[in-house]
């Protein structure tokens, strides 16, 4: 065999083996309690669970990408909506760590909870590992999240202002439904439509599902979305107030999907129908 | 022979392993580089030479879009008359408004503090005053909301982090600073989707944006070789080569040649 | 171009190897059922370790009646076009071996007496059907329905339930309805042989050869209705059944007793090995001994004179990384009248020395997963009679006296599949297999052991 042929085979060796080890090449380190990663297993796992959807480069281009809304996270970019640390900065590991865990309710990304702890531990090295942010930047100081204080209805009223004085409702709605007057015109960091949360589905949050979730979710900001952080706007006590506000706005009827509330049209359908 | 090729791929894998996180791996390299590089050849302002000139557009100017301010009756109120974009603003005779002039090339590895002063971008009527900023990285950029309606801001870089912060109206100004030379980065507000503005960050400080005469002006540059590029965020960008003597003061005229679609811009 | 072996190109031999291995690690992976695959957007290899054998993820995802528990499982948050059916076939070509069929002495001349030999079949071949569904009805209802046909297109529901899950708004209630396949964690139905000899687990169908226990072993789908309950992540499950005494057969076949079948496991992390589970199970039955009868035909459904039995055991999956062992171990009695084929109105017919029969067995299957497109597979199986039904040296059919080891069972299968296509739409394995059976002085005419062997290999399509 002729010197180029031999020559050219082998860089193309190189280049797909160094494409495909791409995650490899900055080997990432992962502490999330007594668990250390193992870059190599995590790997494994990726291509086993990850990267239908996230693609083999970690982009959010795998093969189920185009069917999915909302996308696939872009590992690439190292913005992440799920994190404890103020808006701008990149994750704590086990911020990753819980997000892989907790899944994103009502999106494809599965809760991967049944995957053992070491299992996930090892994944999020990999899924570091698609971005050199990782490398060259350490994640800020998480936000403090102080002790919450009891609900009372004065609190809840002080948040209620709130919700009206920071304009959540241009994008959440008067009643929180994600019906705002520029909720219809949300787009994300990538251009792609986007819809606001619905607060009356009563539903999980994307990232959580208890009040210090909500707390740290208006607080650090949802990045890549819309969601801004409002760490600077509000106290600590303004914010509880706000929390306890918000949870005011999850009651709804649809709550718990039972075969009546199917058969039925929801209460805000009818009230509409009904004007 | 064999041996070779073992060569030959060892340092492809090397390169290709760079060259794929090419545009971080640079900016970290010619961050160690330039902090290593020594402060004394930093520039010569004893003989500072000027470039100066005039952007214009060789063609019809794209007629502005109108906008829909309906999401927020508070923005409509201050705009009676109705607005239109501001992608492409040029003069009666082309002169284009908000093109960035910069040197490109040239610098070599000369490293240069950021500026003490803070820049300033304000929203106010439910725009961006400017709507093209250029300023340095780590310099300081401070961001007022000037209008009674709340607004939220947006940086969406590439090479930089994004970050996204509310700003109620009375909130005092935002302070935020940009590490990394990157040209440019786009600003938008979520909560008004026609709001846009572009943030260039860069290394050094000669750069300049043309106001409504299309004018620019490059002060303090050491003589040498550069070149020269003028960007426009609909445009793209102009390039020209250029030797400047020292004390010397000369003129680069810029010409755009427009665009056949310039795309939809997000305007409702 | 020179390959490999060539000692001259050893050191860029290996970067040859890298663009195979390199071009085979691109290509996308297979998984299970392709319907899931679809609804979800997630590959196979998601919850199957290398399809169909689960992984705690599948089995979480299984437990929790067929969903994500992301608020979007139900129907009505599907692409309207999606529907939840997967059809799986394998073509293929086998052999099988048996050492000690009983033959005519001369071709074709049904008189001239009965002989052992050696018969030998193969060919090319197809194995059933399964067109399998299964999903959600509605939000935490869930429903499968599987017909299956044998390789001639004769259709049988092989299960065919409907399961309310997450009762009480908890994992640890789900109750089915129907017919299905009993809660085993190491599954017949989802394990990765498919051959003649090898593809059940012998202990799953076992009964002694004179035994007329109508039950066709825990391996066996069954009607009833059973309560299962997990934890979150399933390291915790259990099941309990309630079953008809048919044995899966439908029209009401056998009698109007009831089984009990039960089941508890728990599973636990150790170290960065991977996921360990222990388990109990146990299967309490009755079989009828006699039949009503009409002009001296057994009606149907009115089995009489039932006697229990039962089948119990501990299991365990092992996992060191890609390698895992399954561990099984059973101890079944039957009932001495079932054991020797006795009515229960006739106790006097009972044989001098009857005894129930005993046996213990056990089975260690292991895996090498090498990745999810390719599994290793080996079994060793044993079967143990402690106690015969009869006395020992009551002649048997075939006129050899009994022994203590007669129907002893040893049974190896070595295998592995090879996925070549992985992706979230279908799947493809290319299967090969060989097994091997022998049983204690079962040969029908000698009382030699009778050994069967079966070699397959062809391809298992998932779409």
């Amino acid at each position: 065999m002729s010197l180029l042929k031999t020559t050219v085979i082998e860089m193309l060796g190189a280049i797909l083996l160094t494409v495909l080890s791409g995650p490899l090449a900055l080997a990432q380190e992962v502490r999330v309690g007594d668990l250390t990663e193992n870059a190599k297993q995590g790997k494994e796992v990726y291509r086993r669970y990850c990267v239908g959807c996230h693609g083999q480069l970690g982009n959010g281009q795998g093969e189920n990408a185009p069917h999915l809304d909302p996308k696939p996270r872009d590992f690439t970019a190292a913005v992440f909506k799920c994190r404890s640390t103020p808006t701008g900065s990149l994750p704590l590991d086990t911020d990753l760590f819980e997000t892989i865990g907790r899944g994103i309710h009502a999106s494809a990304m599965p809760s991967w909870y049944p995957l053992t702890r070491q299992e996930r531990v090892n994944v999020v090295a990999s899924v570091k590992g698609f971005s050199p942010r990782f490398h060259e930047e350490k994640p800020a100081d998480p936000v403090p999240i102080p002790p919450e204080p009891p609900t009372a209805s004065a609190g809840i009223a002080r948040g209620k202002q709130l919700y009206k004085k920071l304009e959540c409702w241009k994008c959440h709605g008067q009643e929180g439904r994600g019906d705002g007057p520029s909720a219809s015109t949300l787009t994300d960091s990538k251009d792609r439509p986007i819809v606001p949360y619905d607060f009356t589905t009563g539903e999980r949050f994307k990232c959580g599902q208890s009040n210090q979730d909500l707390y740290r979710i208006f607080m650090t900001g949802l990045d890549g979305t819309p969601m801004p952080s409002y760490l600077e706007d509000v106290t600590p006590d303004q914010a509880w107030d706000l929390v306890h506000f918000l949870r005011t706005l999850q009651v709804s009827p649809e709550k718990h999907m039972s075969l009546r509330d199917l058969v039925r049209r929801p209460s805000h359908v009818e009230e509409k129908l009904n004007r | 022979m064999k041996l070779k090729h073992l060569l030959i791929v060892c340092v492809a894998q090397v390169v290709l392993t760079w060259g794929h996180y090419d545009k971080h791996m640079g900016a970290t390299l010619a961050a160690a580089s330039a902090t290593s590089a020594n402060p004394a050849a930093a520039f010569d302002t004893s003989a500072p030479a000027i470039v100066t000139g005039v952007v214009r557009l060789d063609g019809p100017v794209p007629a502005g879009k109108s906008i829909s301010m309906t999401k927020d009756p508070a923005c409509m109120k201050m705009h009676p008359s109705g607005v239109t974009t501001e992608d492409v603003i040029a003069g009666s005779n082309g002169a284009l408004t908000n093109v960035i002039v910069y040197v490109s090339e040239g610098l070599g590895d000369r490293t240069f503090d950021p500026s003490g002063n803070a820049v300033v971008i304000e929203q106010k009527g439910c725009r961006y005053r400017p709507h093209v900023l250029a300023m340095q990285a780590k310099q300081k950029l401070q961001i007022v909301n000037s209008d009674p309606t709340s607004h939220n801001i947006h940086p969406l870089p590439t090479n930089n982090q994004e970050w996204n912060k509310s700003q109620p109206p009375g909130q005092p100004p935002i302070e935020a600073t940009f590490a990394r030379e990157e040209i440019a980065i786009p600003v938008k507000c979520n909560e008004h989707p026609w709001m846009r503005a572009y943030i260039a960050v860069f290394k050094h400080p000669f750069f300049s944006v043309t106001g409504t005469d299309g004018r620019f002006e490059l002060k303090n540059l050491p003589s040498g070789t550069y070149v020269v590029t003028a960007w426009q965020e609909k445009l793209g960008s102009v390039e020209q080569k250029l030797t400047i003597g020292a004390k010397e003061t000369k003129t680069l005229d810029f010409v755009f040649k427009p665009r056949r679609s310039y795309g939809t811009a997000s305007l409702q | 171009m020179k390959l490999f072996l060539d000692r001259h190109n050893l050191k860029s031999s290996f970067c040859r190897m890298g663009v195979l291995l390199a071009l085979a690690s691109a290509c996308t992976p297979a998984y299970g059922i392709p319907a899931f695959a679809r609804k979800y957007g997630l590959r196979c290899s998601a919850c199957h370790e290398a399809w169909p054998k689960l992984n705690n993820f599948g089995q979480v995802f299984k437990d929790n009646g067929y969903q994500i528990m992301n608020d979007r499982d139900g129907p009505i948050w599907q692409n309207v076009s999606y529907f939840p059916v997967t059809f799986r076939i394998t073509p293929q070509w086998h052999r099988e071996d048996n050492n000690n069929m009983a033959i005519d002495h001369t071709a074709g001349v049904s008189t001239s007496g009965l002989v052992e030999a050696k018969v030998t079949t193969s060919g090319f071949d197809l194995s059933g059907l399964d067109m399998w569904t299964a999903g959600t009805l509605a939000k935490n209802i869930s429903f499968l329905v599987l017909p299956s046909t044998d390789a001639n297109g004769n259709f049988h529901f092989e299960s065919a339930w409907i399961r309310f899950d997450n009762l009480l708004d908890s994992g640890w209630f789900n109750l089915k309805f129907g017919k299905h396949e009993l809660d085993t964690p190491i599954s017949e139905k989802r394990f990765l042989q498919l051959t003649a000899s090898g593809g059940f687990f012998q202990l799953y169908h076992f009964t002694p050869t004179t035994d007329i226990n109508s039950f066709g072993g825990i391996g066996n789908n069954q009607l009833g209705i059973e309560l299962t309950g997990h934890s979150r992540n399933s390291y915790t499950r259990y099941a309990l059944s309630l079953l008809s005494s048919n044995s899966g057969g439908v029209n009401l076949p056998t009698s109007q007793t009831y089984d009990i079948y039960a089941n508890v496991n728990q599973a636990f992390e150790l170290h960065n090995l991977g996921l360990q589970r222990v388990g109990v199970y146990a299967y309490w039955g009755q079989s009828p001994t006699y039949f009503l009868t009409s002009a001296g035909v057994p009606i149907p459904g009115t089995g009489s004179g039932s006697r229990p039995f039962y089948r119990a055991g501990t299991y365990g999956i092992w996992y060191i990384r890609k390698l895992d062992f399954s561990t099984l171990y059973m101890r079944g009695k039957d009932n001495v009248f079932l054991g020797t084929g006795t009515p229960f109105n006739q106790p006097a017919a009972l044989p001098a020395g009857a005894h129930a029969p005993t046996w213990n067995g056990g089975f260690v299957e292991t895996h090498y997963t090498w990745s999810p497109q390719l599994i290793l597979v080996a079994r060793y199986e044993a079967i143990r009679l402690s106690q015969q039904a009869f006395r020992i040296g009551t002649p048997l059919p075939s006129g050899v006296p009994l022994t203590r080891d007669f129907g002893n069972t040893d049974a190896v299968v070595f295998g592995y599949r090879w996925y070549p296509i992985m992706t979230s739409r279908a799947g493809l394995a290319w299967h090969q297999e060989y097994a091997r059976v022998r049983i204690r002085h079962a040969a029908p005419v000698t009382g030699r052991d009778e050994t069967t062997s079966s070699f397959l290999m062809g391809f298992d399509v998932d779409f």
